[in-house]
């Protein structure tokens, strides 16, 4: 079953007088629990698709349906709500909520989805185990290194059990090492919990990892490759 | 709720220059708003407590055939209706539980006669029975010179307020029979002129009435001079006068003379009503006569004639405490109706007059001043809290990236300003009321009366009533939601787009 359904995908920016067209026809299909990696030389619209899939951006032309879901037609909340539910971001920059420890980060979208505590609690305390940050849980996001906070962000993008996780360039700021950690990290959720996976990349390294590879260049998705 | 509040609070420590502003204005706002309510109910209190214990009671009753409901802080020259009918009422007050006390009085204006002087002098006379209105009023004035009147005597209090006007209309210094001048209590133009001052024991009145002829001129011995405990430039214009005299003084028939009341109807046929002021100054008003020669204009009764079935002009009441207001007056109207008395009720606030509106005046001040003041507030507030929505835009939209709702983010905000105008402003009511029970305690006295009237009682004597309290609580949460509405809705207004475009 394809959990991500993109026909005749089109998103333009507008900028001054001029319109910048970002996608200009993406089809694409993503199967339920895939390990599925974008790249493309820089600009090509790899972050503008990937927010699209997100919720986070909305397209101009074209359908996009998510976990059966047609996004174009959902109101905020209901967006607020898929996001919520069934999608889990990393972001490039690893934004977390400076207020709240790494624990609180990591089970603040537990909270929000009203969660009972006891229940939450134990499903953070097992991400935080995870992703190796245990002594740090206590920590706010201001005292951990880039590759901590990411590996925060990886947590809290898969604590909710989500269908589907978006990962722009997880691994851009962090050293090879950090970088092939989470990775493996990300593979071992995928089958672990069958999670589904799409994230992008310009790092070859980061593409062993990548059971599908789709290109994507000035917009538009190119002939795929062999999966690896 | 708890992640909410966790976040909001954890957010003003973060931003503590921001938080201590917002937090200083609505502490301000509070701490004003506590002190300006004290005022206010201090105010009202004081009014209350001077005018309904010291002065004339929570209600007056007046004949219907009176106009204005305002008797006592009337303009001059109105002339108070005569009540005709306190045996009834009497019977009526006797017989209602939620009156604790009453008196009949006379008020009106007299004109202060003096032979070498053409210019006339006034003076409000109160008459009544000393012994009854000491009771009624226990503590209201001091005697400072001279002594109260034994009951039944005849006599004239004249507040140290009024002998100073006297001096300034005739320099004349009025003195209680058998008193000396007392230095203290001279004013400063009389102290002044000390080696020739002019003084008297005795005052001659005109009484002022539209309704009667017969007015009289009488002399009054002075038997003392008395200071009202507040208010002394209002209440200082009332000289006490013994009822029988104060009769004999407006040309009521008094109970000695008296045969028959005279009926409403009667002085109707005369044609005799109506404030025609020029009827007061019949033939023979400036003639001077002694109150015990006054001629007697009736042949004397044989019998049962007391002073009270002469003539009153009000009764004064004071109600049972905790007696309500609005209740107690309809149910004296009611009565008074019934029993064919042809008086009607009204409340203190309406028969004192121009006093209830200034409170309202200063009142309406204060409103407008508190409402500026959290003009200024929201402005501020709002503008901080917008800019820090701005400054946390990457925050938000990242939160709302990860599937928080509008309403979660704008739950943030409201808690932030719920809790910076608990702590601040729950800190600005608690200074309010230490304030307000610090100042009674410094004993600041004035002797402007329309700070008197703020002051409510000698000294600066704010209140704070637990209403008063809640008000302002209830005040600083409209602020709060009203500060914190459009920062809300920029806060709300951030996507999860903004979060990532920011790097
Ligand atoms: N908010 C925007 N306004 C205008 N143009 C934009 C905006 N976001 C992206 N673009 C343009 O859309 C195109 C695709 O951008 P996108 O960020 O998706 O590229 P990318 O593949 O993620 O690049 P990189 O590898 O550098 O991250 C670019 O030409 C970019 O300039
Ligand atoms: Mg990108």
């Amino acid at each position: 079953m394809n959990i991500i359904e993109i026909r005749e995908l089109k998103k333009e920016y507008p900028l001054g007088n001029t319109i910048v067209p970002a996608l200009r026809g993406v089809d694409l299909e993503v199967e339920e629990g895939e390990f599925m990696s974008i790249i493309g030389p820089s600009g090509s619209g790899k972050t503008t698709l990937l927010n699209v899939i997100g919720c986070i951006d909305f397209a101009t032309a074209g359908s996009v349906t998510v976990g059966g879901r047609e996004i174009t037609t959902l109101s905020d909340t209901q967006v607020t709500d898929l996001r919520l539910n069934k999608i889990g971001f990393i972001f490039q920059n690893f934004n977390l909520i400076p207020v709240l420890d790494v624990f609180e980060n990591i089970e603040f979208p537990l909270l929000l989805m009203k969660k009972s505590g006891a229940e939450a609690r134990k499903r953070a305390e097992k991400l935080v185990e995870e992703v190796g940050l245990k002594e740090f849980a206590a920590h706010r996001p201001a005292e951990l290194s880039g590759g901590q906070r990411q590996r925060v962000a990886i947590a809290r993008a898969l604590v909710t059990n989500p269908e589907i996780v978006l990962a722009d360039e997880p691994t851009a700021n962090l050293d090879s090492v950090t970088g092939a950690a989470i990775l493996e990290l990300m593979r071992r959720m995928n089958e672990l919990e069958k999670t589904t996976f799409v994230f992008s990349t310009h790092d070859a390294n980061v593409l062993k990892y990548a059971r599908r590879i789709v290109k994507i260049k000035d917009g538009l998705i190119e002939k795929e490759p062999a999966a690896a | 709720m708890k992640l909410l509040l966790t976040i909001a609070w954890r957010n003003i420590l973060r931003h503590k220059g921001k938080s201590l502003v917002i937090g200083v204005i609505l502490f301000t706002g509070a701490f004003l708003m506590t002190v300006g309510n004290g005022v206010i109910s201090g105010m009202a209190a004081g009014i209350e407590k001077n005018i309904i214990n010291g002065f004339m009671g929570d209600i007056a009753l007046i004949s219907d055939a009176q106009k204005s409901d305002n008797i006592l802080l009337n303009m001059m020259g109105s002339s108070i209706e005569p009540i005709t009918t306190y045996r009834k009422i009497k019977e009526i007050l006797l017989a209602q539980p939620y009156v604790r006390r009453f008196l009949p009085v006379g008020k009106n204006l007299a004109m202060l006669l003096d032979e070498s002087t053409v210019t006339p002098g006034y003076a409000y006379l109160l008459g009544a029975d000393f012994s009854e209105y000491r009771k009624m009023f226990p503590d209201n004035f001091t005697v400072i010179e001279g002594s109260y009147p034994a009951p039944g005597e005849r006599a004239l209090l004249v507040p140290a307020f009024a002998r100073d006007e006297f001096y300034d209309f005739y320099n004349i210094w009025f003195l209680p029979e058998g008193g000396g001048v007392v230095k203290e209590n001279l004013k400063k133009e009389a102290l002044a002129d000390i080696n020739s001052l002019v003084v008297s024991t005795s005052v001659v009145m005109m009484g002022m009435t539209s309704g009667i002829n017969t007015t009289s001129d009488i002399r009054f011995p002075v038997r003392g001079i008395v200071r009202y405990g507040a208010l002394n430039q209002i209440f200082g214009h009332f000289c006490l006068v013994d009822i029988e005299s104060y009769r004999e003084c407006l040309g009521y028939f008094t109970a000695a003379d008296m045969s028959v009341q005279v009926p409403k109807e009667e002085k109707k046929l005369l044609g005799m009503e109506g404030p025609d002021l020029d009827s007061l100054f019949g033939g023979d008003a400036m003639i001077v006569r002694d109150y015990k020669a006054a001629p007697k204009l009736r042949a004397a009764p044989a019998a049962a004639k007391t002073a009270e079935d002469g003539v009153y002009n009000a009764v004064f009441i004071k109600l049972v405490d905790g007696v309500s207001y609005k209740e107690a007056l309809a149910k004296l109207n009611r009565a008074m109706a019934g029993g064919g008395t042809e008086v009607r009720a009204v409340p203190w606030n309406k028969a004192s007059g121009p006093m209830g509106g200034m409170a309202l005046i200063i009142k309406s001040a204060l409103f407008i001043f508190v409402t500026l003041l959290f003009c200024v507030a929201v402005i501020i507030i709002v503008n901080t809290l917008t800019m820090s929505a701005i400054e946390r835009s990457s925050e938000i939209g990242m939160m709302r990236a990860v599937g928080a709702r509008k309403t979660f983010i704008a739950g943030m905000f409201l808690g932030e300003t719920a809790i910076l105008s608990a702590v601040f402003g729950g800190l600005g009511i608690a200074a309010g009321i230490l304030a307000v029970k610090i100042i009674p305690l410094l004993e600041i006295t004035t002797k402007n009366d329309m700070l008197q009237l703020l002051y409510g009682g000698n000294f600066f004597n704010p209140l704070l009533s637990f209403s008063g309290i809640a008000l302002t609580a209830f005040q600083l949460l409209v602020v709060t939601v009203i500060a914190a509405l459009y920062p809300m809705r920029v806060a709300v207004g951030i996507t999860p787009l903004d979060a990532i475009s920011r790097e």
